[in-house]
């Protein structure tokens, strides 16, 4: 075990009990942990955005590694560009461009996605902010487009099918497998449902009965969310639990020990010295 | 009896931190002392399995990992549990990541069953191809083309050098997909973009909050099984006959789950009993 998985370990322990102070009341250790961890993922998710798209898909096929010597005032205009960006930035813009598999020809249909994208930064100016609505329509747009089709696929014409149940050649009854009568509590079920969010009729009489089965079901499908959601937390508690015992360990000299004494010895004197300032 | 009755209105209003206590207890106690209760395999996790168990070596899998550490105690173990499975069949695993923290993931989960478990080769055996932010984008384009999405794999070399990309050119090539999702992107993406337009048989291991939602298209057979949460991975370990942190948590699950419900039950009777009061006042 090297210093440095020791180190992360005791970092580990102090957030995640940082965290947990708070089931006892807000305090400066579950503010450090907060901001610890507003800061480092916003600043994780840009590297790891820019690193793994930006750089290699955009400035990778607007400037690939040319293939032998660059000829033409276009592409040596191009690739001065290229070259003034190295200078500035080396990390980004390498000598010699950037070979990430896009081939050694430019790809300038890329600059329409890179302007988009720099529109969208414009955000920011109250002045030019308009612009961004360029870069934001194409990305609804698209959106849209990409999705109408697969959720008419997958979530209508898919569920549609699903729901189409059959009666014959199947058991009357079964908990495991399929029977009658199982798929006349979905056939049932999603009838009642769906009825149940037709608001264009009141909900009275025969029909406000069908649709109060409607409500009866809606009522056991958020209860089984309601279950699932608990089973999660659970299990996501049982994770920490599980690293802070293994941290607890002497290869991490004790570190969930050290650092749980630690706060309760300094959470409570907090208490202690902020219930005397109220009563003083 | 009435003083039975003030009681239970009183342990109503308990305050909240005992009730954290409490949990706290139920969930670390079997982690020191393990109960061993027993564990039945499901019909969707049963349905995972069957699927899997139906490859042949050779056949190509396609595991996407999203997910992080945030909900690791849930899909991680079925990740590792998969791709034991896999492996131990000598099927060739491609990995793709649509959550950046997945690609960390799935390198830990390699380097437990792949490595150190059964000695594969990277790029014979399997291959690691890394994240690419594009959610439903890079599924379309994995669908079209995986080279338009991914030239190079995670460890920067290109995929025309690695032998087992070798005829490999879209999703429709695989014969089995695995999404293991914690959220957006996930499961449903590949439902709506891949396993339903190509038709490449699909199943899913999934966060337990996110069951319901994945639920319907599994009745329907889009999805062949579901692994859902601590408890799917507990199943597929007990299926595929190797213990692992899947299983070391059910004990604690299950009796957490008995103490949440009997404070429910609890809760309820002390909100009738001082609901009739208050009617007979």
């Amino acid at each position: 075990m090297n210093g440095s998985e020791i180190f992360g370990a005791w970092v580990a322990v102090f957030l995640t009990l940082g965290i947990f102070s708070y089931l006892y009341k807000d305090n400066p250790f579950y503010k450090i942990a907060e901001h610890v961890f507003v800061g480092v993922s916003a600043g994780y998710w840009m590297a790891m955005a820019f690193w793994t798209q930006v750089q290699p898909n955009l400035f990778g096929r607007l400037w690939p590694t040319p293939e032998g010597e660059i000829s033409g005032f276009m592409l040596k205009a191009w690739y001065g560009i290229y070259n003034f960006f190295g200078f500035i930035l080396p990390s980004v813009f390498p000598n010699g461009g950037i070979d990430k598999g896009h081939g050694h020809d430019p790809h300038f249909i890329y600059l329409l996605p890179f302007a988009l994208g720099i529109l969208m930064l414009l955000s920011v100016s109250s002045k030019w902010s308009w612009m961004a609505r360029l870069g934001i329509a194409y990305t609804v747009g698209m959106a849209a487009g990409l999705r109408a089709y697969a959720f008419l696929n997958s979530n209508v014409l898919g569920q549609i099918k699903g729901t189409a149940v059959s009666f014959v050649d199947m058991p009357l009854f079964s908990l495991t497998g399929v029977s009658v009568f199982n798929n006349l509590i979905i056939l049932v079920g999603t009838i009642t449902g769906l009825l149940y969010f037709y608001f264009s009729k009141e909900h009275k009489g025969a029909f406000g009965k069908v649709t109060r089965v409607g409500i009866y079901f809606l009522m056991v499908s958020f209860g089984a969310s309601f279950g699932f959601a608990v089973m999660g937390r659970i299990s996501l508690l049982i994770g920490r639990f599980t690293d802070l015992i293994s941290y607890g360990s002497e290869t991490y000299h004790y570190a969930s020990i050290w650092v749980l004494v630690l706060m309760i010895v300094l959470l409570t004197v907090w208490t202690i010295k902020g219930d005397k300032k109220a009563t003083g | 009896m009435e003083k039975f009755l003030d009681f239970i209105v009183r342990a109503g209003s308990l305050d909240r931190r005992v009730i954290f206590v409490v949990i706290a207890l139920a969930v670390m106690l079997p982690l020191f002392f393990p109960l061993g209760l027993p564990i039945r395999p499901t019909n969707s996790s049963q349905q995972v399995y069957d699927v899997v168990e139906e490859l042949e070596a050779g056949d190509k899998a396609l595991l996407s990992f999203e997910y992080g550490p945030s909900t690791k105690p849930e899909i991680h173990p079925m990740a590792v549990a998969l791709l034991r499975h896999l492996l131990s069949k000598d099927v060739k695993v491609y990995i793709t990541c649509l959550w950046p923290d997945g690609q960390f993931m799935a390198l830990e989960a390699l380097e437990q069953v792949a490595d150190k478990q059964y000695g594969k080769v990277y790029g014979e055996d399997y291959v690691l191809l890394g994240y690419r932010p594009g959610a439903e984008a890079i599924i379309k384009g994995l669908v079209s083309n995986i080279r338009k999405v991914f030239t190079v794999d995670s460890q920067g070399d290109f995929l025309d050098d690695i032998p087992m990309m070798a005829g490999v050119n879209q999703v429709k090539d695989f014969d089995f997909l695995f999404s293991a999702s914690a959220g957006y992107p996930g499961t449903v993406e590949w439902v709506q973009y891949a396993a339903d337009p190509v038709g490449v048989t699909m199943s899913t291991g999934t966060t337990s909050i996110q069951v319901n939602e994945v639920m319907p298209y599994v009745q329907s057979g889009q999805i062949k099984g579901i692994l859902g949460g601590m408890p799917g991975a507990a199943e597929y370990e007990s299926l595929i006959g190797q213990a692992g942190i899947g299983t070391s948590g059910m004990d604690a699950q299950s009796v957490a789950h008995i103490v949440i419900v009997a404070f429910i039950i609890f809760g309820n009777i002390s909100f009738f009993i001082e609901r009739r009061r208050s009617k007979k006042y």
